[in-house]
């Protein structure tokens, strides 16, 4: 779709086609399952029937490692490197904090949860770090390096699990406990969203919170003159591949975060098939492609994901629908490939995935 | 030599592969994932032959020496009866990557049935490799041949059921039925590689996202079909009934599944291919319209219709894959299949893109996971090993300054990325 083409839309329809073509696509696969589908309209009611606080509640929780992943995406991708790992550092940030666990004394001590967490981040940073060597030291062709990332870690974290735990799956331990924010979770009907693990209130931190370092801060400049103009930034003194090294970590730390978040919620490492990740962090890749490489976007489309998820779990539970979930499962493959497809490209960083060295 | 980016002709980036040397102002606007594919280690394809066999044997070894390393460092946290070493402070490893690594070469050359278990895998790996490596002539990066072999073997699976009370139980009903299953293979796999291709060439759509993407979207549409329409009614696993004796390849080692009649048509698909892409104007065709659409675009070609044509026949090799999966290995479609389609990627990577190289690069890398068995089995080192090496691999050969530090080292020969020839690109 040329710039022509659209120029007749309103302004925020073009601004958000992405998002503007998503809504489309739901609004459009609704209408069919309501008026096509045999029985469509009971599936509708039973739909709006679930959607409650503690629906909304686990939607938020099933978001963290997807949403982390997708922040995780930007930060690098907006400092020039594209960063398809996502998927792999998630699955070490979800194997380390869990194996963590494993060899930390069996207590209820919060301290033990909290260095499962602190080194399942340093352990996904610092593999991070190393894509970052290979890409920027290296000039390895990114997209090949990240989805060698990916195919390590399947490969490591069900290897070591059978090493530590002599079965790809790890037993399940004592892990993350809910906190409760006072006065809020008080509240009737809505209270049920303020009761949550840790992660959850992360996530619900890091969203702005990274709106605002890639839009408002010095760093966040950076960040983007590194992956845009990247002479510039170096004319102007900064350090180009320093700034690519910062991207490329703090994607690490925040896969970290979500790996982490999504194992220690379960209290157990499932590395069979394609781990317990299974494919979150390519949804994450996704969102942020929808969300068009903002922060914000990128959340709303990982929490439309993981609502979806949710969803599934909770039709099969209260109305005994089987069929949907695996369909429902595929749902943000092919939206992802729709709105690639139909509705219009994602604005990458011009210099992403091109290598910079200074003239010094 | 970096001589910049070629003029942009409307929002369509051209390629930029070198690094900051070239003039910012020159390249085209508003980038995206479409053209990641040109450059997609275009070094490779473009360094001679001597230099790529150095650098797929340097990656190897590097891959088998972190690989070992690995080995050796888990050996210290498993449990075992017979530690075979003792280091102070570290304490007891369980595990010798030496010994590993020979019980591999054991377990995968050293007697008739792992050979031919060697020899299934390598079959496999062949049209595997070959989609991928179909795909990368044309400078196009299909990360969906796992996806487009689950497809196909779906196809083949179902296809060849209502076959068994029509054919006889023959040679003639034989030369009926493989046929068709390794038609219905190819031509799913094929539909499923046109969708990226089409996507690329006429919606700008990154086809490493988009064959990604679908590969997740084959997986849960064969689950769900066969676990709710198609499957095996008789059984609770998500699977399809069983080909009949007829549609299956004959084994030629008795006791495996192995048959040199697939080895033998994978090897004369690798030659065709190969003879097709170097030798025939349509490979010349195919070749440039991925790497410099405008030239060919310039010369009278249809570009955009190239790219799907290729996308299509690497699906079609994809789906072939499963048919023989199906046909040879596992006589029905069941759910987990293999990731041979990654393994694909390695072996092709490992070829150098190479149509001819992806032969012993298939046999290395059958011998790997035929090997991993017998190291799962007799050492007690989990055969995800193989997995691990395999992303080692592609991350080395994905490194062309580390092997320019080390051939400047070395001294043999010239760098590998000054060599480009897909318009001076690369610095």
């Amino acid at each position: 779709m040329s710039d022509a083409d659209t120029r007749s839309l309103p302004r925020i329809v073009r601004n958000h086609r992405n998002a503007f073509g998503l809504v489309l696509a739901i609004l459009a696969a609704l209408t069919i399952v309501v008026t096509v589908v045999p029985g469509g309209r009971e599936v509708v009611a039973d739909v709006s029937g679930v959607i409650t606080a503690s629906y909304l509640a686990s939607a938020f929780r099933l978001a963290v490692p997807i949403a982390f992943a997708a922040l995780g995406g930007i930060f690098s991708e907006k400092a020039g490197v594209i960063n398809i790992g996502l998927e792999g550092l998630l699955i070490i940030g979800a194997f380390t904090a869990i194996v963590t666990l494993h060899f930390l004394p069996e207590t209820t001590a919060i301290w033990v949860v909290w260095t499962a967490f602190g080194l399942a981040v340093l352990a996904s940073a610092v593999v991070a770090l190393l894509f970052a060597v290979v890409c920027i030291e290296f000039k390895a062709d990114q997209v090949i390096a990240g989805l060698a990332v990916w195919l390590i870690a399947l490969g490591f974290a069900p290897f070591a699990s059978i090493i530590v735990w002599e079965n790809v799956n790890s037993p399940s331990f004592v892990t993350f406990s809910s906190v409760s924010i006072p006065v809020l979770s008080e509240l009737p009907s809505i209270g049920r969203l303020f009761v949550a693990t840790p992660p959850v209130f992360m996530l619900v931190v890091a969203v702005p919170l990274s709106w605002y370092v890639l839009n408002r801060t010095t760093f966040g400049k950076w960040i983007e003159a590194s992956g845009e103009d990247p002479k510039t930034l170096d004319t102007a003194g900064v350090s180009v591949r320093k700034v690519r090294y910062a991207g490329v970590v703090l994607s690490g730390v925040l896969c970290g975060i979500g790996g982490a978040g999504l194992a220690l919620n379960v209290g157990q490492f499932v590395g069979s098939g394609e781990t317990m990740v299974d494919g979150r962090g390519w949804i994450g890749l996704t969102a942020y492609l929808i969300g068009n490489y903002n922060p914000i976007g990128a959340f709303l489309a990982s929490f439309l994901f993981a609502g979806l998820d949710a969803l599934q779990i909770q039709l099969q539970q209260i109305a005994g629908y089987d069929v949907s979930s695996t369909l429902i499962g595929i749902i943000p493959y092919v939206a992802v490939v729709i709105v690639l497809a139909f509705v219009g490209r994602t604005r990458m960083p011009s210099e992403a995935g091109e290598h910079y060295e200074s003239d010094e | 030599m970096s001589s910049g980016g070629r003029g942009s002709d409307g929002d369509r980036e051209t390629e930029s592969g070198g690094s900051g040397g070239s003039s910012d102002a020159d390249r085209g606007r508003g980038g995206d994932w479409r053209n990641r594919g040109r450059q997609t280690l275009a070094w490779l394809v473009n360094a001679s032959a001597v230099q790529r066999i150095a650098i797929s044997l340097t990656a190897l070894a590097f891959a088998v020496l972190v690989g070992g390393a690995l080995v050796f460092a888990s050996g210290f946290v498993a449990s075992c009866r017979q530690p075979v070493i003792y280091i102070p402070l570290l304490g007891e490893s369980c595990y010798n990557p030496v010994e590993v690594y020979w019980t591999m070469l054991e377990g995968s050359f050293g007697s008739l049935p792992n050979l031919a278990r060697t020899l299934q895998e390598t079959t496999l790996l062949l049209f595997t490799g070959l989609s991928v490596a179909v795909a990368f002539r044309a400078g196009l990066f299909n990360v969906g041949t796992q996806g487009q072999m689950v497809l196909g073997a779906l196809a083949t699976g179902l296809a060849l059921v209502p076959l068994g009370s029509v054919l006889p139980d023959s040679v003639v009903g034989m030369l009926v039925a493989v046929p068709i299953g390794l038609v219905a293979g190819a031509v799913v796999g094929g539909f499923w590689g046109f969708i990226p291709g089409a996507m690329k060439s006429y919606a700008d759509a990154n086809e490493v996202i988009t064959t990604i993407m679908l590969n997740f979207v084959a997986t849960g549409i064969a689950f769900y079909l066969v676990s709710e329409h198609l499957g095996d009614p008789g059984t609770g696993s998500v699977q399809t009934v069983p080909v009949p004796s007829v549609a299956r390849l004959p084994p030629t080692v008795d006791g495996s599944r192995f048959s040199v009649l697939a080895l033998v048509g994978a090897l004369l698909v690798a030659v065709g291919i190969f003879w097709l892409y170097d030798r025939t104007i349509l490979g010349y065709e195919l070749r440039t319209s991925g790497l410099q659409e405008s030239a060919a675009e310039y010369s009278g070609v249809d570009a955009k219709r190239n790219v799907v044509t290729s996308m299509t026949l690497s699906g079609a090799l994809g789906g072939i894959a499963g048919a023989i999966y199906v046909m040879m290995v596992h006589y029905r479609w069941q759910t987990g299949m293999p990731s041979l389609g990654f393994d694909g990627i390695a072996v092709s990577v490992l070829a150098g893109n190479n149509p001819i190289g992806v032969i012993p690069a298939a046999l290395l890398f059958g011998g790997l996971k035929s090997g991993s068995f017998a190291v799962d089995f007799a050492l007690g080192v989990p055969g995800e090993l193989v997995v691990v090496l395999r992303g080692l691999i592609i991350l080395f050969v994905a490194m062309p300054e580390f092997f320019r530090m080390i051939g400047t080292y070395y001294d043999f020969g010239d760098q590998p990325e000054t060599a480009a020839a897909d318009g001076g690109e690369r610095q």
